[in-house]
């Protein structure tokens, strides 16, 4: 199969689901004749209708209970929430109601549903819309949080996450919509949640990223890789469950490790793993974890000031040479 | 109003002190000079009694357990009294953040695996105070060293990364250019060990054991040792002993080939200043009183209970005290001040059998005797060949206290009086 974009595997995945399973349905603003804000459900309201593709006004907190008790009635469906940032409104139901209903219901209850929610910053849309709150979402038992950083996976991990009986938070980031990746040739393409992927190896350093991140990491890596430093980039691709056995054994192989994430790192997903290192291979560790991540302020507008919060390639290049070089390298 | 008491300095190689046991419970009052607690050195368990009446109000430093000198191993006060808010926690609780003036269980009581591991910092181990104090290594540093067998002191100060901290990398190097010993610090003169094969049995060395291990290997370190042997005709002291024997067995005495030995060391010794004196510091001390030390052999341990003035002990006297100081140190039972002080020991190993061995010196003192095992030999006198009993001595001598001719006379005497056993007599 030729390279596909990753806004057109989230769109196949959706298209193979909805043609598979008559209980899946979408629910979202202009998903439909709009074909959504960033065309992900392209096509879809034409070939499966208004009933299963489904319009909805701006009212987060009204969709997302219809989808919650849409998915306790048994059906499946999946909510585009625009951006992440919107998903706020609906918090309550998120975490009140979505994540904890099995366990409220003692277990005779599920709710397999999907929200998914573009999020990131660097297109200049300010603070309100450029945020990557994964974090928040992934510290709350009964959801799992899901972040692609390929095609691939973002075609397989939306097919999983949609047969997935609990509710799943898919994070996806405008900056990877029109990344390019070959999707499986055989097979059905699933990608188990809560495994991450080792997308380099290598041997002097263990970087960890997650979504678009991981692909300032790959590069990164190739830049290092020119001055003889070996470094192994690690997907998370969950981020709950969290993959720390995947994590450990980088770590058990390079002796350093740093965390880059598009999140701010105050309670972010660097330090979740940075507490759980330290459990399991603390003997392991060259240096402390290493955190990269977003600036702590809210995201300015201003071009050069947007660049300046992120966590670009220089920032993280320059915290792994500074790590590494505090190991003698 | 309650004190701390703290670990005692029992000798004067003690760095710590491990509780034998407590013999007063939290509660309970005591009188002074009752002993409260059996404390082990490095060379003995010794009574630790109270200094004046009290009662134990809270025990820090559990059964089992080490403490370094000086370090609190107890609260002490008044009946009845509470332990102070701001008093040290027991060694055995968690963290030091137990209610204040509560009665804790007795620490014997708690699995000794947990006491160890939640014990409180003035609890050292032996390497503690040649740890170099804050040496900084990452935690792979620190396995890989171990592992390799390296001693990280040996890095102190070469360390690359931040703040000196020893890294991967400075262990790496340091393994590929061969596994240097420690430096000068003579404690830690330990080489790495070999690893553990599978199945083998690895036990922690007692305070004593670690105490001999340490001495003899400094003593063979600094100590230049040269050795002078000699084969003494033991048939005529054999006989006496016998004789003696005979004329003691209604007392229930025994005089022992050892107790003529020892008399004949202290008669020579008194005859021969020359090999009876020490090198400390660029001096030859010569010794007023000549203190002969047993070397005796424990089921896990070696002790050398000392002999007082021997000199002016008859071979009677010195049968009595020995038969005494032996079965006390086999108890464990000997008082400090029994040990120590020696200027001249005698290592008998008689009675296994054996031919000849040279033993290695107890410093300060300068001169030890190795006996072995007395065997009747075929021996030419006077032109005739004769069955005497032999008996086959070394003496190993501090070349830096006495010469070769020092340590030979003195050995000559010891034959001699030997030899014509009535002199132990005189």
């Amino acid at each position: 199969m030729a390279d596909v974009t990753y806004r057109e595997a989230l769109r196949l995945a959706l298209d193979e689901e909805l043609g598979r399973d008559q209980d899946v349905f979408l629910m979202g603003e202009e998903i439909g004749r709009f074909e959504g804000s960033y065309k992900v459900t392209a096509g879809l309201w034409q070939k499966y209708g208004a009933t299963r593709v489904r319009e909805t006004p701006i009212s987060e907190e009204g969709f997302v209970g219809a989808g919650i008790g849409a998915a306790m009635m048994g059906l499946r469906p999946v909510i585009e929430i625009m951006t992440i940032n919107f998903i706020l409104v609906a918090m309550d139901q998120v975490i009140n109601h979505a994540a904890k209903i099995r366990y409220m219901f003692g277990g005779k209850v599920g709710v397999p549903l999907v929200i998914r929610a573009p999020g990131g910053a660097g297109a200049q849309l300010t603070a309100q819309h450029s945020q990557s709150l994964e974090a928040w979402f992934a510290g709350c038992p009964g959801l799992k949080v899901v972040s692609p950083a390929t095609p691939a996976d973002a075609y397989g991990m939306l097919k999983t996450a949609i047969r997935d009986d609990d509710p799943v938070l898919f994070c996806e980031n405008l900056v990877l919509y029109n990344l390019t990746g070959a999707l499986p040739e055989n097979g059905d393409g699933l990608v188990p949640l809560g495994r991450a992927a080792i997308a380099r190896e290598g041997t002097d350093l263990t970087l960890v990223a997650h979504s678009y991140t991981v692909q300032r990491a790959l590069r990164v890596a190739d830049r290092l890789s020119q001055d003889g430093i070996s470094v192994e980039v690690v997907d998370l691709r969950s981020l709950r469950p969290l993959d720390v056995d995947t994590v450990a054994e980088s770590v058990r192989k390079t002796n350093r490790v740093l965390v880059a994430e598009e999140g701010w790192s105050t309670y972010g997903v660097g330090a979740e793993l940075a507490a759980r290192l330290q459990r399991v291979c603390f003997d392991d560790l060259d240096a402390p974890v290493e955190r990269v991540g977003q600036a702590e302020v809210p995201m300015p507008y201003a071009k050069p000031l947007e660049l300046a919060a992120l966590p670009l390639e220089s920032k993280i290049e320059a915290a792994a040479r500074s790590l590494l070089a505090e190991c003698g390298l | 109003m309650s004190e701390e008491l703290t670990m005692p300095r029992l000798s004067d190689t003690m760095e710590q002190g491990t509780i034998g046991r407590w013999l007063k419970r939290e509660g309970e009052s005591f009188h002074e000079g009752d002993v409260i607690a059996e404390i082990e050195t490095d060379k003995a368990t010794m009574d630790f009694q109270a200094y004046e009446d009290g009662t134990m109000l809270r025990i820090l430093v559990g059964d089992g357990e080490s403490a370094a000198l000086g370090a609190p191993i107890a609260i002490i006060g008044a009946e009845g009294e509470e332990v102070p808010a701001d008093a040290p926690a027991a060694a055995s609780a968690n963290g030091g953040g137990r209610d204040n003036g509560a009665a804790e269980p007795a620490p014997a009581a708690e699995p000794e695996a947990e006491a160890k591991e939640e014990a409180p910092v003035a609890t050292v181990t032996e390497e503690a105070p040649s740890d170099g104090g804050g040496l900084r290594a990452s935690p792979i540093a620190r396995r890989m060293a171990d592992a390799g067998g390296l001693d990280l002191r040996t890095l102190a100060g070469k360390g690359t990364g931040p703040d000196g901290r020893i890294v991967k990398a400075d262990v790496e190097k340091a393994l590929a250019g061969g596994v240097t010993p420690a430096p000068a610090a003579p404690a830690a003169a330990q080489a790495a060990p070999p690893p553990p094969g599978e199945g083998d049995d690895v036990r922690e060395l007692t305070p004593m054991l670690k105490a001999v291990a340490r001495r003899m290997a400094e003593s063979k370190a600094t100590v230049p040792h040269f050795y002078v042997s000699s084969e003494i005709d033991m048939t005529r002291a054999l006989e006496l002993r016998a004789e003696l024997n005979e004329a003691l067995a209604d007392s229930g005495e025994k005089v022992s080939v050892n107790d003529l030995i020892v008399r004949a060391c202290a008669q020579a010794l008194v005859q021969h200043p020359q090999a009876h004196r020490s090198y400390v510091d660029g001096h030859h001390v010569y010794h007023s009183h000549v203190h002969v030390g047993i070397a005796v052999a424990l089921d896990d341990g070696l002790i050398v209970p000392v002999l007082r003035d021997a000199d002016t002990k008859g071979v009677r006297r010195l049968a009595a005290e020995t038969r005494d100081l032996v079965k006390r140190a086999r108890d464990g039972k000997l008082r400090q001040s029994e040990i120590e002080g020696a200027t001249f020991t005698v290592s008998n190993m008689g009675m296994f059998d054996v031919a000849a061995f040279s033993a290695i010196i107890n410093p300060p003192e300068s001169t030890i005797l190795a006996v072995s095992s007395t065997v009747e030999r075929a021996v030419v006198r006077d032109g005739a060949v004769v069955p005497r009993k032999i008996m086959s001595v070394t003496l190993s001598c501090d070349h830096r206290a006495c010469s070769g001719a020092d340590g030979a006379r003195l050995l000559q005497t010891v034959k001699r009086h030997l030899e014509a056993p009535t002199l132990l007599l005189a």
